[in-house]
């Protein structure tokens, strides 16, 4: 256990040297597991919450780019000063609750039952690699998170190119096609966005076994949290894919 | 293909089936033994 002081993540929240900065000599307040559960509960239920008020509320929908912009600042605020995550978490929750309650009502009018399938798949896919995890099925070694260090910052890099196309009028076929290679890849995107919840649960295991402070219970629920959010926005991309091709 | 999302589930359902069964058997035939029953020792 003693190895994972070089811990490496695809999750630009969670840097291999992100518990050394914060680690603690005080024997009181320490990061525990039950404390980052809650915390990312309470992080779920909020971004929930937001999201089905804006479902239901179409006048918030001129919220969404403001709760995008908002929930940016956020979330670098919290990479860069993780000890009022328990004040930038749950505004990030807010913010993203808002921006997915739009993107799932639009996603939800163009095909109809979409947003309920790919929740279940998101909490279905946690749940799963949550059993891979304690079982051992999925270990994350070194090589496995360069692995997954290296294909998250590829597909980082192709969105941030396609991003920069848009502006031109143009962008990278195969992030939106619909065609067999639009939906491997797409399918590849799911698969390592689950993968990266492996890092985070080991990046909490291990928070929590090294002794880092409290504060960062609430860092280690926003890690997974932006896992889950990315990984709910690719299944639906997915799901969108293949209902359109049908 | 009626749900496309059906097909999704598969690889959900064959991860925790395996994790599960990679539970079960954690101990195997040489590891430690779900239920054990020793012998004690009169002044044990």
């Amino acid at each position: 256990m003693s190895n994972h002081l070089s811990m490496r993540s695809g999750n630009p929240a969670l840097q291999a040297s992100t518990f050394k900065k914060h680690l603690t000599s005080s024997v009181e307040s320490k990061m525990t597991l039950s404390g980052t559960v809650n915390k990312t509960g309470i992080s779920l239920l909020l971004v929930i919450i937001s999201a089905g008020y804006t479902w239901g509320n179409p006048g918030m929908h001129i919220l969404m780019i403001p709760a995008g912009i908002v929930g940016f600042i956020l979330a670098l605020a919290t990479v860069f000063k993780p000890t009022i995550g328990h004040i930038t978490v749950p505004a990030y929750a807010v913010a993203q609750g808002i921006l997915l309650g739009v993107i799932s009502m639009y996603f939800n009018a163009m095909y109809p039952g979409i947003v309920v399938q790919a929740v279940f798949l998101t909490f279905g896919t946690l749940g799963a690699l949550l059993l891979a995890y304690k079982s051992g099925l999925i270990a994350a070694t070194e090589n496995f998170k360069l692995g997954i260090a290296a294909a998250t910052g590829g597909i980082a890099i192709l969105y941030l190119i396609n991003f920069i196309m848009g502006f031109f009028g143009s962008g990278i076929g195969i992030i939106s096609s619909n065609n067999n290679m639009g939906i491997l890849f797409s399918g590849f995107v799911v698969v390592i966005a689950a993968l990266n919840l492996v890092l985070d649960f080991d990046f909490i295991e291990e928070g929590a076994e090294m002794g880092a402070p409290k504060y960062m219970e609430w860092y280690g629920a926003f890690g997974l949290l932006v896992t889950l959010i990315w990984l709910y926005l690719e299944i639906l991309r997915l799901l969108a894919k293949l209902q359109s091709r049908r | 293909m009626d749900n496309p999302a059906i097909y999704l589930w598969i690889p959900i359902i064959v991860v925790s089936f395996l994790s599960i069964v990679k539970m079960i058997n954690k101990g195997g035939p040489k590891g430690k033994p779900w239920i054990r029953i020793e012998k004690v020792e009169d002044n044990e």
